[in-house]
């Protein structure tokens, strides 16, 4: 039944499939299921066929809106049909259902603008997993002043587990920022490097577009580089777009701000 | 008439829902209990559980569950059976419970209440593992009655006997969803008066009511609308032989307003109140 119940074809295709034979062994359907006053035994299991698809549609679609807003129904619809076959739901839980989506997308034949959708789909794999993520205290700016000014070279720093930091080759950031726009004025989805930040705080979850010299240093300090190596890569790096120590400064203040560090070891 | 484990009789509940969140935070509605979607809060430490922290400190709580898949042939999930019962833990909950059904094999899970075939051999394996269930949670499993819309040629027994079976044998409790009972009523034309008079009245310890979508040829539970006159009666019928029982409202498709959702649940008063003060004792008095 199950393996009927999952099929994409019609209600007939789907109970002459292999596995749906399998399943009922070389008993005919008619064998197994009872028919009611009304429907035969095949369209009593259309009713779960139906509903399976949909089903998978509204979870997909709950954690992909800008991706299905960008595609459109029925090309998201058909993303979600074939993207089930491949990677059906293995857990107690929807919410993991569509953990592969982004990387699905990256090499899905049928979708338009593929590697858009690709990074459209990251982020909002992101906002996703942040959403879920463990509730871990931030550092304040107490801590932060508590460090003696020599300590901070060596100093590392841990992100909240409430954070993700992307590198998207589509302003997918900013497609999501006019997703509510009725008049669909949307960013042309044109190739473009662009850096996004992705974190929780008090439980609400906030997109923060950087710069490409922010995202640097900030990837070197989440992957646990000494803070004053880590500024000394940001000051060699980016040729006429080199950040300056102001701006090193500036975009520190604005992380601890915003709470994305957890802790400091000196 | 109290059920055999004296859970208490925590009124009259509807489900927490996500778009009512924000008014539940802030008006604080006069509702006696909410019955929450363990799933939805069994892997999150976002948004979703500070809410749910949040309604627990001002309302009773029942857990109830669509994954355990107790009738399927795959081994029982005892990680998702250790998150559960953390969960229960966590939210107080007077009672945890599921449905009788089977969402997937090998592995797959199709997110769907399946209907088991009501065999002998069905019967001894799901009720082996209730048992399990039952000692890992250290509290009596509840099982709902599934809506459904197939039977199997090999079952040997009715819904309801397989159902109070299990109860029996099992040491379960039971959630009678009596919208799931005129729903298979119809689907499989029997008669929902003899599945509702079969079962053991002392092993519920809930109800379920919500509304259907009639598609001509068979009936779904949809949970989109107002619960018929129908089903009420049903509700009526079952309120007489389990005195008063725990009932909640289920709203979950084109989702109104808190305050709709509530005044439905709320009709089960009219049932309760005439239970409790029965005619006969009142002209007496």
């Amino acid at each position: 039944m199950q393996a009927a119940v999952v099929h994409p074809g019609d209600i007939e295709k789907a109970l002459a499939s292999p596995l749906a034979r399998r399943e009922i062994a070389r008993a005919d359907v008619d064998a197994v299921i009872l028919p009611s006053a009304t429907l035969t035994p095949a369209q009593r299991v259309s009713v779960y066929q139906n509903m399976y698809l949909l089903r998978m549609e509204e979870a997909l679609g709950s954690d992909y809106p800008g991706l299905k807003h960008f595609l459109g129904d029925d090309a998201f619809f058909s993303l979600v049909r074939d993207y089930v076959q491949v990677h059906p739901s293995r857990s107690y839980t929807l919410n993991r259902l569509g953990d592969k989506l982004p990387d699905f997308v990256a090499v899905a034949p049928d979708v338009r603008r593929r590697d858009f959708c690709a990074d459209l789909a990251r982020l909002e794999r992101a906002l996703s997993q942040v959403f879920d993520a463990p509730e871990t205290k931030a550092l304040d700016a107490s801590a932060i002043d508590a460090v003696a000014p020599e300590a901070w070279e060596t100093a590392r720093l841990t992100p909240i587990a409430a954070f993700r930091l992307l590198a998207l080759r589509y302003p997918a950031s900013a497609y999501m920022d006019t997703l509510d726009d009725e008049q669909h004025r949307h960013p042309p989805a044109r190739r473009r490097d662009t850096y996004v930040a992705v974190y929780r705080r008090e439980y609400s979850v906030y997109r923060h577009d950087l710069a490409r010299g922010a995202h640097d240093l900030l990837a070197d300090l989440v992957a646990g580089k000494p803070l004053g190596r880590a500024v000394a890569a940001a000051l060699r790096r980016g040729g006429r777009k080199r950040p300056q120590p102001d701006d090193l400064f500036r975009w520190f203040r604005q992380w601890v701000a915003a709470g994305i560090f957890a802790r400091v070891d000196l | 008439m109290s059920n055999r484990w004296n859970l208490p009789d925590l009124g009259i509940g509807v489900g927490l829902r996500t778009v009512h969140f924000p008014h539940i935070l802030s008006a604080r509605p006069q509702v006696e209990w909410f019955e929450v979607l363990s799933e939805n809060f069994m892997d999150t430490e976002g948004r979703p559980l500070r809410v749910l922290d949040q309604v627990v400190e001002r309302y009773p709580i029942a857990l109830h569950g669509v994954s355990l898949s107790i009738g399927s042939t795959d081994p029982l999930d005892f990680e998702y059976l250790k998150k559960l019962k953390a969960l229960a833990g966590r939210t107080r909950a007077h009672w945890v419970s599921d449905h009788l059904c089977w969402t997937g094999v090998m592995g797959r899970n199709v997110h769907d209440l399946l209907p088991m075939p009501y065999s002998e051999e069905a019967l001894a394996h799901t009720i082996a593992r209730v048992r399990t269930v039952s000692e890992v949670l250290e509290r009596p499993l509840v099982l709902e009655n599934p809506s459904s819309y197939v039977e199997f040629a090999q079952s040997t027994m009715r819904e309801w006997e397989f159902l109070a079976r299990l109860a029996e044998d099992s040491d379960c409790g039971l959630l009678l969803d009596v919208n799931n009972v005129y729903v298979s009523a119809f689907n499989h034309g029997f008669d929902a008066n003899a599945y509702i008079d079969a079962l053991p009245a002392d092993r519920v310890v809930q109800y379920h009511l919500a509304g259907h979508t009639h598609m001509g040829t068979h009936i779904v539970d949809t949970h989109s609308d107002h619960a018929r006159p129908e089903v009420w009666e049903l509700y009526a019928r079952s309120v007489a032989r389990t005195g008063l029982v725990s009932t909640l409202y289920e709203w979950d498709e084109d989702i109104p307003e808190f305050d709709v959702v509530l005044a439905e649940a709320r009709k089960a008063a009219a049932y309760r109140a005439a239970l409790a003060a029965p005619p006969a004792l009142a002209a007496a008095r």
